[in-house]
């Protein structure tokens, strides 16, 4: 392997960890946001005493499933 | 003189409501519904009316949400991403159908919770404004000094759903439900009540 090969590697592995380090970070926002949103779930079901639909455990799964996606990224990135 | 003929009295075919039935999650109109509660609500205040924007004002987020959906299918005839290896492409496909999970169920829950209540004492306007931040106003039915609704144009007037906008003297000058089903039995709700109240207003006095 020349110099330039490897430089040209090296760099390849940066690039895609940064890449990558972006993407980790996109996901981390979306986990706190689903987070917040189990929040205003509970405060919007306190306030009004009505709905049918299990929201708290529909937003709790949405939670769940950030947080897979986010596990999943940053084992196959 | 005895009667020779006694006209019957039309009477009035009355809707059918939803009266003292709990509303599902996609109700928008409900008379004396079972079940709901609010917040800030007294211990004998009874809800009178429940309200939500009517269903099809969702139609245009559904309508975005399917393109969303579609979206990544033009991915096939302009490869926007084909620089990126699969394993990036590929999460960034699911990264883009969590947005539009989010997309959904903000919208989602935006419609549910922004709701207009009308009780035997006061109306409520529930407003969730974003994520944890709710206005919540309400006045006293005796406050309200003018009821009008506005219904216009092919679509409202199809689904029947309109405005209804409420003049009052208290701190807050105007309440407005929008896109409300039924506006006109929802004015003649709080036309109802007002009555009601002056009539009991009068009987206090007398009493």
């Amino acid at each position: 392997m020349t110099t330039f090969d490897l430089i040209g590697f090296l760099s390849s592995i940066q690039i895609w960890s940064v890449v990558k380090i972006f993407f980790l970070f996109a996901l981390l926002l979306y986990v706190v946001f689903s987070f917040v949103v189990i929040k205003q779930v509970q405060l919007m079901t306190e306030t009004i005493n009505q709905a049918e639909l299990p929201l708290r455990a529909i937003a709790t799964v949405h939670f769940l499933v950030a947080l897979f996606v986010f596990i999943l990224a940053f084992l196959i990135l | 003189m005895s009667d020779i003929y006694i006209a019957k009295e039309k009477q009035e075919k009355k809707p059918r409501l939803h009266h003292g039935r709990k509303p599902s999650i996609f109700t928008a109109f409900a008379v004396s519904p079972a079940e709901v509660s609010f917040e800030t609500q007294e211990r004998d205040e009874q809800v009178v009316a429940f309200l939500r924007m009517h269903l099809i004002t969702n139609v245009p987020w559904l309508f975005l949400t399917l393109l969303f959906i579609l979206a990544p299918l033009v991915l096939r005839f302009f490869p926007l991403i084909d620089f990126l290896p699969f394993r990036f492409q590929l999460m960034s496909i699911i990264m883009w159908y969590l947005l539009v999970t989010a997309f959904v169920f903000e919208k989602f829950l935006a419609w549910v919770f922004n709701v207009y209540i009308i009780t035997d004492e006061r109306i409520v306007d529930i407003d969730f404004h974003n994520l944890l931040y709710k206005e919540v106003s309400e006045t006293k039915i005796d406050k309200i000094q003018d009821v009008t609704f506005k219904m216009g144009g092919v679509i409202r007037t199809i689904f029947n759903y309109g405005d209804v906008l409420i003049q009052t003297a208290g701190t807050e000058l105007k309440f407005e439900f929008h896109a409300v089903p039924k506006p006109d039995q929802v004015t003649k709700i709080l036309q109802e009540l007002r009555t009601q109240e002056e009539v009991e207003a009068l009987e206090g006095r007398v009493k």
